[in-house]
């Protein structure tokens, strides 16, 4: 098989970018909603599609989010009712966090192990719409298996009742909490694939910086379980919290992945001779 | 000129620090309900306002870093990066020490201690990437700074967001003129120190990088079998 990277190019040249742009990439620069959106859906799609047919990701996260609940119930299921309030929140965010950090890890491993991602930049497609196309795959799967953790800690431990009691509610938080989570995390994991695969960093940088998002998510669970009215505040400061973040981890995509492309200087040399790294 | 910039404001902070020290603790009154330990307020509150000031330099430079590709803005965001980690290390010395005289207890995660606390982790972070990374990894790191940077707003709002046991923002605006007085000195050395430091720090950054690409160029002209070898020597 060819090596993409040669018939390609380097990694982010695309040639029709440079000079005058050419109708197969006028979305470029003003790429409307809908064509974003249709080029994002059909890279998830692409995506998803591949995972139905082995369901490695999905069965990995939902083994590992069922081994977390029993260790969880196993540790504190003798709690009184009215500590649970307090602790399940910090199950349920810990579960997202775990479970996150192990699909991250792996949602840009396929296109790195073919080396598909230097292609796939390569493609006359909004490098945005890359970025939301595995966002979609990545928060799928998070949200997929750790949805199960709702009604399961709910019959669990009687504290946090409330999750049966508000489903749409519980749901609605947990997807708000997930966005902002997979949202950070698919920038960083693309930007690991891309520099040699140094997957350990990436809980480095995501458990500091998604920290912000899981203390407002526990917050308003706590919120929740507790009945507490300022619940939808706290609900309103997290969704606020998410449009922040996707807004900038889907600027910050492009020039993380491939550093700036201008058309006299080309795309961004890696410079990595004297610090312990492999060019 | 700027080449003795460092050396300058290290001389006036060496004469202004023993000044700053005199006028705290022998000509400024002692608060009534905090008594004497009330003084860290000013080294604990200048050096907050420092490292949120380098967080936010940290992230407009790496901002500028991944827009333009310049050098002189990643040898400024390292350096600022390395500087949030000194003088945040500071605000969580002396913030504890000033917390368990008033409160009683030195950490009792209020949102803004957690959020020093999470900052200081995420400048972390950005230093172990750019010591550890693989090439490419400097565009990661930027990000990580802006991210860092956003975070800075998000500690100074948290008192309001919620409710918590720290001072609120109005303290400092409250202080009566006298404890202002006291306040600048100490402020102005300390800037002083951080922009010297953050100064030399960019110098050393500059020649590292400039090293690195000339060994780089000196790597792509050798010939091929004694490139790195031949580097090396």
């Amino acid at each position: 098989m060819r090596d993409p990277a040669r018939v390609l190019g380097p990694l982010g040249a695309r040639p029709w970018v440079q000079g005058s742009r050419s109708a197969t990439h006028r979305c470029d620069t003003r790429a409307d909603v809908s064509t974003l959106a249709r080029q994002a859906w059909l890279l998830a799609k692409n995506d998803l599609r591949q995972e139905l047919r082995d369901l490695e990701l999905v069965l990995t996260a939902a083994f590992f989010t069922l081994v977390v609940l029993v260790m969880f119930a196993l540790a504190f299921a003798a709690l009184p009712a009215a500590d649970q309030t307090l602790a399940v929140p910090g199950m349920l965010w810990l579960a997202v966090a775990f479970v996150g950090a192990l699909t991250l890890t792996r949602i840009f491993d396929r296109e790195r192990e073919a080396d598909t991602l230097r292609a796939l930049l390569t493609w006359p497609v909004e490098r945005t719409a890359i970025y939301f196309g595995k966002l979609i795959v990545s928060l799928a799967v998070v949200f997929g298996c750790t949805a199960l953790l709702l009604p399961a800690l709910a019959l669990l431990f009687p504290g946090a009742s409330a999750f049966l009691e508000r489903p749409g509610e519980s749901f609605l938080l947990l997807a708000l909490g997930c966005i902002a989570y997979c949202s950070v995390g698919t920038l960083f994991a693309a930007g690991l694939a891309t520099a040699s695969g140094k997957n350990v960093l990436l809980s480095v940088i995501l458990y500091p910086l998604t920290s912000p998002a899981l203390i407002f998510a526990l917050v308003a669970t706590r919120a929740l379980l507790e009945g507490h009215p300022s619940f939808t505040t706290y609900l309103g400061q997290l969704a606020a919290l998410d449009v922040v973040v996707v807004v900038l981890a889907a600027w910050l995509f492009e020039p993380v992945l491939v550093g700036p492309v201008t058309r006299r200087r080309g795309p961004a040399p890696a410079r990595s001779r004297s610090r312990g790294a492999t060019p | 000129m700027i080449r003795h910039l460092p050396t300058a404001l290290f001389a006036f902070a060496a004469l202004v620090i023993p000044y700053s020290v005199d006028r705290i603790f022998l000509h400024t009154g002692i608060e009534k309900k905090m008594g004497t330990v009330q003084k860290i307020f000013y080294f604990h509150v200048p050096l907050a306002w420092i490292m949120m000031a380098l967080g936010v330099t940290c992230g407009v430079a790496a901002a500028i870093q991944l827009r333009n590709r310049s050098r002189r803005a990643e040898a400024v965001s390292i350096a600022a990066a390395e500087l949030v980690l000194l003088t945040g290390l500071g605000v969580l010395i002396t913030g504890p020490i000033w917390g368990h005289a008033t409160w009683g207890r030195a950490w009792t995660w209020d949102a803004r201690q957690v959020s020093t606390g999470l900052l200081w982790l995420v400048f972390a972070a950005y230093v172990l990437v750019r010591r550890y990374g693989a090439a490419g990894s400097d565009r990661l790191a930027a990000a990580l700074a802006i991210f860092g940077a956003v975070d800075v707003p998000v500690i100074y709002y948290a008192v309001k967001i919620w409710k918590t046991t720290h001072p609120t923002t109005d303290v400092v605006g409250s202080l009566p003129p006298q404890m202002w007085n006291a306040l600048w000195p100490a402020l102005a050395a300390l800037c002083a120190v951080s922009i010297g430091l953050l100064l030399v720090r960019v110098r050393q950054e500059l020649t590292a990088i400039a090293l690195d690409e000339a060994w780089i160029a000196f790597d792509e002209r050798a010939p091929k079998g004694a490139s790195t070898k031949g580097g090396a020597a």
